[in-house]
C-alpha cells in the first residue's frame, strides 16, 4: 500500500499545482483561458492543431475569414445556428465563450494556413469539371449565381463569406443542404435563395470540385 | 431453439415492446431534465464521444476526453444513473439434477429489472477527472433458500490526472489513472473492459471462463498507470495493481474474500499496453497490444497461501468509420493466459467422470493455456438503428482439474459441490473450448436510452457440440434470447 499511496499524494501534488495551470486548461466557462489555449487544447481535437481538420464531419477553420468565423461561434453561442453540426457539437462548447475569447478563437484560425485536403477525390474528373463551371459561372438557366461572385475567384473567402477552397464535400454538401431545405443558418440566408434551385447532383459536383481546390 | 419457442419468444417480445415503448416515452418526458454528467459537462451531444451514439463505444474525440482525464468542459454535477431492465431466456434450462427450483439465468423468461448504477463522473480541476460506478444487481445471487438476493458493489473506477502540451508540431497527452480493473482505463473499445457484451446483464451464460486480463481483476484490485499518447501516433502505458483491500477497498465494495468472490493478489501486478493509431478521413484504426502478469494465492483467505501464476499477453485492433448518418466499427482481440499452478495443486487425482462411468481422469496439470479470439462488427444509422454481429471462440487445454459437477462422485472428491448445481456448469470434456456468435439489432429512440434484441448462440460449450455435461447437456441449449432497454441519465 505504501508505494501507492505515494503515488496518490504525488497525484494530489500534481492536481495542486496544475489547478493554477490555465495554459493547458480545458475548461470552458473561465473567461481567464486563452483562446490560444481553448483552440489548441479543445477545438483541436476535432478540427486540427492548425484548422485543418481530417475528419469530414469536422469542417476545416485555416484561413476561414475572422469575421466569418466570429459570426459562427456567436450563431452557436446563441443558438442561432441550429444545424445539427451545430447543436450536437458546437452549443455547448460555445455557450459560456466571451466575446474576447470568440474574437481570439476566430483570430486564431484565421491566421492558419490552410492545407490541401488530403481527401481522396469526391468526384471524377468530369464531375469536377462540372463543379468548377457551377462555381464560376453558376447555372445561368436556372438562375444560380456563380459561387466566386461572394466567396473570391478562388474559393478563398471574404469577410461574411467563408472559405471553400479545401474545404471537405461531404461537409459542403451536407451545409448545401441545409441552407436549401431548412432555416437553421439564419446568418446565411442569403444562401436559401442561391441553393434553391441546386440539385442534389450540382451540389455533389460544386463539393467535388472546392474540395480539390 | 424449437419452433414452438420461438412463437413463444416472439408474442412474449411483442408485450415486452409495448412495456418497453411506455418506458421510453416517460424516459423521453424525462430527457430535458436530466442528462449524463460528462454531456452535461461538454454541452454535447452523446455522438460526440459515442460511435454513433451506441455508449460505450469512443469515437476519436472521446478518446481524447477521456486521456485528457474527463477535464474538458465546465464543472458540472458530477452525477448520473443508469438502468437496465430485460427479458431473457435460456433455450434449455431444464435440469437433469432434478431440482425445481433450480433458476438461471435468473428468472428465466420473465421481464425483470436487471441492474442500476449510480456515477460519480466528471471534471474535477483543469487536470483531474473521473469516472466511478457503483452497480445494484437486483438478482446478484441466491441465498440459502434459493430465493434471489440484490446488491451494491463497486463497478469500474477510473480516476485521472492529465495533462497535454500540444503546438503545431508536437502532441503530447501525458497522464496518470487510479482505477480497480486492467484495461477499464483504455480508450479503445477492443480491450476487454469496453470491448463485448456490453449491454449489463446480457448473454448471461456467456463464456465458461476467460483469461485474468479480461475482467478476472475487475473491482477486486486497485492500481496506478502512467501513460502517454504522442501525436496521436503512439500510445504506451504502464500500471501496477495490487488487492484492493485495506485502505483501497473502496473500489472493491461488495466483493468479499470469505466468499470467494474476490482474487487476492500477491504482491503488485504489471499491466502494459501500447498501440498504434492513425484517423484520416473518416477513418480510425488502432492496432494494439497488452500484457499482464500476476500471481493469485490459492486461498484468498490466507495471503500466506501458495500462489498461481498468470501470464497474459494480447493482440487487438480496432477500426472505425465516422461519417454522419453512418458510424461503423470492427473490433478483434486475441488473448492469450498461460497458468502456471502451484506445486500443491499439481498432479492430484483427477475429477470423476460421469461419460465413462466410474474410471478417475488422470492427475491434475501443472499448468493451463487459455486462449480467447473475439471479434464484433457494429452499424449505426443515423445515431437511431443499428446491429451488431459479434464471434467468440475460447480454447484452451485439458486439465482434469475442470472436470466437475456431477453429485454422487464415488471418490468423494466433489462432496463439496452443491447437488443442486444446474447442469449449464458441468463440464465432463476437462476443456473450456467455447464458441459462438452473438447478433443485436437495437434502436435508439433518444440519446440516452436503448433498446434492443440479443440472440447468442453456441456452437461448442466447455469442450463438445454435444453432451457436454454428461447429462445430455448440449451447446445449443445455452442458445439465449436477450431483449432489453437500457438507459442512462
Amino acid at each position: 500500500m505504501g508505494r501507492l499511496a505515494t503515488i496518490a499524494g504525488a497525484v494530489v501534488v500534481l492536481a495542486a499545482a496544475g489547478c493554477s495551470d490555465i495554459e493547458h486548461s480545458r475548461t470552458l466557462g473561465n473567461p481567464d483561458v486563452p483562446a490560444r489555449t481553448l483552440a489548441q487544447q479543445v477545438c483541436s481535437n476535432c478540427h486540427g492543431i492548425d484548422g485543418n481538420s481530417t475528419s469530414p464531419n469536422f469542417p476545416r477553420l485555416a484561413g476561414q475569414p475572422e469575421e466569418y468565423l466570429r459570426i459562427q461561434l456567436t450563431g452557436f453561442r446563441s443558438h442561432g445556428r441550429s444545424d445539427p453540426a451545430g447543436f450536437e457539437y458546437m452549443w455547448g462548447l460555445s455557450h459560456h465563450l466571451t466575446d474576447g475569447q470568440i474574437e481570439g478563437l476566430a483570430s486564431y484560425f484565421a491566421a492558419q494556413a490552410p492545407t490541401r485536403n488530403p481527401d481522396p477525390p469526391a468526384g471524377t474528373p468530369e464531375q469536377i469539371r462540372i463543379g468548377s463551371d457551377i462555381f464560376s459561372h453558376g447555372v445561368p438557366g436556372r438562375n444560380i449565381p456563380p459561387c466566386s461572385g461572394c466567396h473570391g475567384d478562388h474559393g478563398q473567402g471574404k469577410g461574411l463569406f467563408p472559405r471553400l477552397a479545401g474545404q471537405h464535400a461531404d461537409y459542403l454538401v451536407k451545409q448545401l443542404t441545409v441552407f436549401q431545405q431548412t432555416h437553421q443558418r439564419p446568418a446565411g440566408v442569403a444562401m436559401s435563395a442561391v441553393t434553391h434551385e441546386l440539385t442534389r447532383e450540382n451540389m455533389k459536383n460544386v463539393a467535388a470540385f472546392l474540395q480539390a481546390q | 431453439m424449437r419452433p414452438r419457442q420461438l412463437l413463444d419468444a416472439a408474442a412474449r417480445i411483442h408485450s415486452l415492446l409495448m412495456a418497453g415503448a411506455a418506458l421510453l416515452a416517460a424516459c423521453y418526458s424525462a430527457n430535458g431534465m436530466a442528462v449524463p454528467a460528462f454531456a452535461r459537462q461538454t454541452g454535447e451531444n452523446c455522438v460526440a464521444c459515442h460511435a454513433g451514439g451506441l455508449f460505450p463505444e469512443l469515437t476519436p474525440y472521446g478518446r481524447m476526453f477521456k486521456l485528457t482525464g474527463y477535464t474538458l468542459g465546465e464543472r458540472n454535477i458530477p452525477l448520473s444513473v443508469m438502468g437496465v431492465v430485460s427479458d431473457t431466456k435460456v433455450s434449455n434450462t431444464a435440469d437433469p439434477n432434478g431440482d425445481p427450483r433450480a433458476d438461471f439465468p435468473a428468472k428465466n423468461g420473465s421481464l425483470v429489472f436487471t441492474t442500476a448504477s449510480v456515477f460519480l463522473a466528471g471534471k474535477a480541476t483543469n487536470n483531474i477527472g473521473g469516472f466511478v460506478q457503483m452497480t445494484y444487481n437486483n438478482y446478484d445471487h441466491l441465498d440459502p433458500n434459493r430465493n434471489w438476493r440484490g446488491k451494491t458493489v463497486s463497478d469500474n473506477a477510473d480516476i485521472r490526472y492529465a495533462d497535454r502540451f500540444i503546438d503545431n508540431r508536437h502532441d503530447l497527452v501525458f497522464g496518470l489513472s487510479l482505477n480497480n480493473n486492467p484495461s477499464v482505463q483504455d480508450v479503445w473499445n477492443s480491450a476487454p473492459a469496453w470491448g463485448f457484451d456490453l449491454v449489463p446483464g446480457s448473454n448471461p451464460i456467456g463464456l465458461p471462463t476467460a483469461p485474468l486480463l479480461s475482467g478476472g481483476l475487475a473491482q477486486q484490485v486497485a492500481g496506478v498507470g502512467a501513460y502517454a499518447y504522442w501525436n496521436k501516433t503512439v500510445y504506451a502505458e504502464l500500471s501496477a495493481y495490487r488487492t484492493a483491500d485495506k485502505f483501497w477497498s473502496f473500489m472493491s465494495q461488495g466483493f468479499k474474500f470469505s466468499d470467494g468472490s474476490r482474487n487476492r493478489l500477491s504482491g503488485s501486478a504489471p499491466y502494459g499496453r501500447v498501440a498504434l493509431t492513425r484517423d484520416w478521413g473518416p477513418h480510425s484504426v488502432m492496432l494494439g497490444a497488452m500484457g499482464l502478469e500476476a500471481k493469485l494465492h490459492i486461498d484468498p483467505n490466507d495471503p500466506g497461501s501458495p500462489t498461481n501464476r498468470y501470464s497474459d499477453w494480447g493482440v487487438d485492433g480496432q477500426y472505425q468509420y465516422i461519417l454522419d448518418p453512418h458510424a461503423a466499427s470492427a473490433q478483434v482481440s486475441y488473448l492469450h493466459e498461460r497458468i502456471k499452478y502451484d506445486a500443491s495443486l499439481a498432479g492430484q487425482p483427477g475429477a470423476y467422470d460421469a461419460s465413462a462411468g466410474t474410471a478417475l481422469q488422470p492427475l491434475t496439470s501443472s499448468s493451463d493455456t487459455l486462449e480467447l479470439f473475439r471479434a464484433k462488427a457494429s452499424y449505426v444509422y443515423r445515431a437511431a438503428y443499428g446491429g451488431t454481429l459479434s464471434y467468440f471462440k475460447l480454447r484452451g487445454s485439458y486439465n482434469s482439474a475442470s472436470q466437475a459437477g456431477i453429485p454422487g462422485d464415488p471418490t468423494g472428491l466433489l462432496a463439496g459441490f452443491s447437488p443442486l448445481l444446474p447442469s449449464v456448469s458441468n463440464n465432463i470434456t476437462g476443456k473450456p473450448d467455447t464458441t459462438g456468435w452473438t447478433t443485436e439489432v437495437f434502436w435508439l429512440p433518444v440519446q440516452y436510452v436503448r433498446t434492443g434484441v440479443q440472440y447468442t448462440m453456441f456452437s461448442r460449450y466447455l469442450g463438445a457440440a454435444r453432451n457436454y455435461d454428461g447429462w445430455g447437456r448440449d451447446a445449443k441449449d445455452n442458445d439465449t434470447l436477450f431483449f432489453y432497454v437500457w438507459g442512462a441519465y
